[in-house]
């Protein structure tokens, strides 16, 4: 099976949105990001909220695949913010030393949809 | 505590009950000797048990762990099988676990070794004159004596353990709740908490806060954490460091720090050792600090009109 494809990317209007559940091992990272990039491409993008609160590991290989694609995104004009981190996964990155500067970041999805305009009206 | 705990915390597999029992010099023959002797030790175990108890009674550090006439009954029938066991000729797992069993049931009743100890001397010597008089062998008697008190010593030692051990455990519990205290992440409002910190603040402890600090945010959905620093004693190049690193992991989780309690002291030595800390929101006041917070979270303090 093809490593393309894996992590399904969903759109709302003008922004992109994705949810890492499966663990991001080489193959399947480096198609995440030429999935990502060629859909940015594909139509007009403005926004791309990737979700990894399903992410229990976080090393620094995945994590400099996040802000890489973030970094390539915005040379195409899309902004990035990563949502959902766990409070473990940052405290190990923060111990490692890589703090993803650059790179935007909110709570949870609808702190990132809402930063593209998407309201999500609270109960 | 349950004894069967005390088990594992003290490590009590078979070949540690193997090495206690070498060291005690507590032999086959010691347990063999033991078993022929029961039948005298039924017999006797009344009279013992009766001295036992009048001793013990009539002290009045040892008295008052005796309530009623019920309690004082039940716990002669207990001393008398616990006499008994003695001469069980094991000294098996099963045999330690009971040991364990009446080691915690007297330390949960707050009996001190003290009282302990000087109950077993008493015990010892009633064994000892009751045996002079049962045995009528004077080199049988000794040996039977010296098997009791092997046993007897590899009972205490167990006892001892089993207080230690407890005592250790609470102190283990202590140190957990005084850990919990000194991270009290307090909600403001709605997705604003407030961390006040106060004391010295190492590596162990910087670790703990920045732990419970990312846990809490996340559980709050917390826009925003304010640290208050006002009750930290020195600021210096490590304290500032281990603050920076709890901030860009809150960063990393799409929220926010707040550092207030800045005093003159702190913001001087912060410049003097050349300390960046521009990632972070700085404030003099704690009150400022949940101004700006509130303004993230779109509230804001107004005075009312009067």
């Amino acid at each position: 099976m093809s490593a393309h494809g894996q992590i399904p990317i969903l759109r709302i209007g003008p922004t992109l949105l994705v949810s890492i559940q499966i663990e991001l091992r080489d193959a399947v990272a480096e198609a995440f990001q030429a999935d990502v990039l060629s859909a940015i491409e594909e139509r007009g993008t403005t926004g791309l909220v990737v979700d990894i609160s399903g992410l229990e590991m976080v090393d620094t290989y995945v994590a400099r695949i996040l802000a890489e694609t973030g970094r390539m995104a915005k040379l195409m004009g899309t902004r990035t913010v990563l949502v959902g981190m766990r409070p473990e996964v940052a405290a190990t990155l923060i111990r490692m030393g890589y703090g993803m500067e650059g790179v935007r970041t909110e709570l949870d999805l609808d702190a990132g949809l809402a930063l593209f305009g998407h309201i999500i009206p609270q109960k | 505590m349950d004894h069967r705990k005390y088990m594992t915390i003290l490590k009590l597999d078979e070949a540690a009950i193997a090495s206690r029992r070498a060291f005690f010099s507590l032999s086959e023959d010691d347990l063999a000797r033991l078993a022929s002797l029961r039948p005298l030790a039924e017999r006797i175990t009344d009279a013992i048990v009766e001295e036992f108890y009048a001793l013990l009674l009539s002290h009045p550090d040892t008295r008052k762990f005796f309530g009623d006439e019920a309690t004082i009954r039940r716990v002669k029938r207990t001393q008398r099988e616990y006499f008994i066991g003695l001469f069980s000729g094991r000294c098996d797992t099963a045999y330690v676990e009971d040991r364990l069993r009446v080691g915690a049931m007297h330390e949960r009743i707050g009996l001190a070794p003290t009282w302990y100890l000087g109950a077993y001397r008493q015990y010892l010597q009633l064994i000892r004159e009751h045996f002079d008089v049962e045995i009528k062998d004077p080199v049988a008697a000794r040996e039977g004596f010296f098997s009791v008190q092997r046993i007897v010593f590899f009972d205490v030692a167990l006892a001892i353990d089993t207080y230690i051990a407890a005592n250790l455990e609470a102190l283990g519990r202590h140190q957990a709740a005084i850990r919990e205290l000194s991270t009290p992440v307090i909600r403001v409002h709605d997705r604003v908490l407030l961390l006040p910190l106060v004391g010295a603040v190492d590596s162990h402890r910087a670790q703990q806060i920045m732990e419970s600090v990312l846990v809490h945010v996340v559980d709050a959905q917390a826009r925003c954490i304010i640290i208050d620093i006002a009750g930290v004693p020195v600021v210096d190049t490590r304290v500032a460091d281990h603050l920076l690193k709890t901030a860009a992991a809150v960063r990393l989780l799409g929220a926010q720090v707040v550092l207030t309690g800045i005093t003159a002291q702190v913001a001087r030595t912060m410049v003097q050792l050349g300390l960046d800390v521009s990632s972070m929101h700085t404030l003099s006041r704690l009150s400022e600090g949940i101004e700006l917070a509130l303004g993230m979270v779109g509230k804001s303090i107004t005075t009312r009109p009067t």
